[in-house]
């Protein structure tokens, strides 16, 4: 009971947040009847996923400020158990989300055990190696299309299905992700002021300090990071079927790693809106600057030199992002 | 049964014994000072007893458990509770939440939590800087709010490492009665580390001396100020053999 009174319990932002959330809720909400292009749908597709991805990112990357780059190996379990329990046993994404979500968490285990023993940069730089082992993997095993990948036939079922998350149009889409993106407000609202939550913030600050605290800081990361995994392989499992196709190419590639954190980073890692106002700025970026790049050949790869560009930025100027900023001229204001 | 018995405990840093079989024995509801010149050993000893450094040989019995091994974050959890000598919270929480913290060491529930760490700061006197990050407070008040979330777990010992180092006698007024409050009405026993001679002296029922990793002295302050082996570890062979040691 008090942990839906706190899900729901938004007072200590302040009114002027909340006033500006809303009228984007609303705006979500009611964004589909408004002509739009199929371009925009399919960006706001893309924003609703990847704020998701960023506030998983965000409860160990931002509130445990575990700087994890391996974030795509999740996404992989998640899209490739949906998709091959589905071509294989027509088993529907309601059962196989859930299904992916454990295997994905049981995968964050055998990782995070062993690389919450390491620090810093040991630690980043692991994940980025366990995703490159799995993608790998991936692109031999046969059982899962090898590199070629999977493909969801539409043909096979009735659109709209529901039990298996197959459309024609994308507004059913848009509407379902949709759905699991305010679930994941209300849950990363509860979770920065759990218990979990404070005991990050303060394994953050300081370990010794954090473990004097009664705090055990490796498991209160270990779980935290299934947490996180959680997050991302469902909207893995989404992507499936929502893509159709898929490949170890696009669903567990370091790109897609490095810009699900770099967008948590960019927005204010361990902040609530953070991952959402990043994803809002660099998703319609990479989309429109990928249907520019489209027409001009030699540009290919721009998007990179950006987001390098980015990334520098945000750690010369300010690490706590876009929020940050925002916090920082609020205090200033106030005092 | 004593709550605290530290036997023979040795630490080595490489080639360096930065404690030096040392035995302690603290019962309930003492105030015990642990005084000595600087790299004596003293805070080497608080992490080896919270179970922040293994020991390198020597036993620790807390509340009849033999705690040598345990971790830190279980030594916590018995009870022992310790604030640190350099640390300033310096992360997103503030005053109220880095309490909390603490509390959250005995409930699972944040309405609980966040109660308990405003008793807590009510009782020490820092209810008006709740909302303030710990970074934004002076000195003073910040060795006051990692006291406070020391205490947030509800200890039954408390370890202090130099919370009034760097405060002006004003201030270490207040700290001495927050101290004494912490022991008398909260029922914590506590052992504190600290230079200041005069608030060591005037709240503990006895002091330990430790200088180059060992336990030279140990009594009530009285007896402790004219040892003549306490007055050279701190002033030097050559001052104690021209004063001749009676300098009380
Ligand atoms: N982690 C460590 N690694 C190596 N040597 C250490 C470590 N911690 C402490 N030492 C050394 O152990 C000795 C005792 O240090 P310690 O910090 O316990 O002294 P102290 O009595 O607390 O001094 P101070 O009053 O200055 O705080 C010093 O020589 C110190 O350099
Ligand atoms: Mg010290």
């Amino acid at each position: 009971m008090e942990t839906i009174k706190n899900a729901l319990d938004f007072s200590d932002s302040p009114r002027i947040d909340l006033t500006i959330a809303g009228l984007v809720a609303l705006f979500l909400l009611v964004f589909p009847i408004f002509p739009h292009s199929a371009f925009a749908m399919a960006t706001m597709i893309q924003f609703l996923m990847f704020s998701l991805y960023g506030m998983g990112w965000n409860t160990i990357g931002g509130y445990g400020g575990q700087v994890d780059l391996g974030k795509a190996q999740y996404v992989g379990i998640g899209a490739y158990t949906t998709a091959v329990m589905l071509i294989r046993w027509d088993v529907p994404f309601w059962i196989s989300m859930p299904i992916g979500m454990c295997f994905a968490v049981i995968w964050s285990f055998i990782i995070g055990y062993p690389l919450f023993r390491l620090k810093g940069h040991y630690f980043a730089i692991a994940t980025i190696a366990t995703t490159l082992v799995l993608k790998d993997i991936f692109e031999v095993w046969d059982f899962v299309g090898a590199a070629r990948g999977l493909e969801i036939s539409p043909i096979k079922y009735i659109p709209p299905d529901f039990l298996r998350l197959i459309f024609k149009q994308d507004v059913y889409y848009y509407y379902v992700i949709l759905g699991f993106f305010f679930l994941g407000i209300l849950y990363v609202n509860w979770f920065r002021r759990s218990r979990l939550g404070f005991q990050l913030r303060s394994i953050k600050d300081n370990e010794d300090v954090a473990q004097s605290l009664g705090i055990n800081v490796h498991w209160a990361k270990v779980k935290t990071y299934a947490i996180a995994t959680a997050f991302v392989s469902l909207v893995g499992s989404f992507h499936a079927c929502y893509i159709k196709n898929i490949e170890p190419e696009d669903t567990m590639s370091l790109d897609l790693s490095i810009l699900i954190a770099l967008m948590a980073m960019l927005g204010g890692a361990g902040s609530l809106w953070g991952p959402i106002i990043g994803a809002g700025i660099l998703i319609p970026c990479k989309s429109y600057l990928k249907e520019w790049l489209g027409a001009q050949v030699g540009l290919v790869g721009i998007d990179l030199i950006i987001y390098a560009g980015i990334i520098m930025v945000i750690s010369a100027f300010e690490p706590r992002g876009i929020w940050g900023i925002v916090e920082k001229v609020r205090r200033r204001k106030r005092s | 049964m004593a709550l605290l018995e530290i036997h023979g405990l040795i630490k080595d840093f490489g080639g360096l014994r930065a404690n030096d079989d040392i035995s302690i024995t603290m019962e309930r509801g003492e105030l015990v000072g642990l005084i000595g010149p600087n790299g004596a050993g003293k805070t080497t000893l608080f992490n080896c007893v919270s179970g922040l450094h293994p020991v390198t040989s020597g036993r620790v019995m807390f509340d009849g458990q033999d705690i040598t091994d345990l971790k830190a974050h279980e030594v916590a959890r018995l009870g022992l509770a310790r604030t640190f000598q350099v640390y300033v919270a310096s992360g997103d929480l503030n005053v109220e939440e880095n309490v909390m913290v603490g509390c959250f060491m005995r409930t699972r529930s944040p309405s609980r939590a966040r109660a308990r760490a405003n008793e807590i700061l009510k009782d020490l006197n820092l209810h008006d800087v709740s909302e303030f990050r710990v970074s934004e407070l002076t000195v003073a008040a910040q060795k006051r709010v990692t006291m406070a979330t020391a205490l947030g777990s509800d200890p039954k010992l408390l370890l202090l490492d130099e919370v009034a180092a760097g405060l002006n006698p004003s201030e270490i007024e207040e700290i001495m009665a927050d101290i004494r409050h912490v022991h008398e009405d909260m029922g914590v026993t506590v052992m504190l580390i600290e230079h200041v001679m005069e608030l060591v002296m005037k709240v503990s029922d006895r002091v330990i001396v430790l200088d180059s990793g060992k336990k030279i002295a140990e009594g009530d302050p009285e007896t402790i100020v004219e040892d003549p082996r306490v007055i050279k570890a701190y002033l030097g062979e050559r001052y104690v053999r021209e004063h001749g040691g009676d300098i009380g």
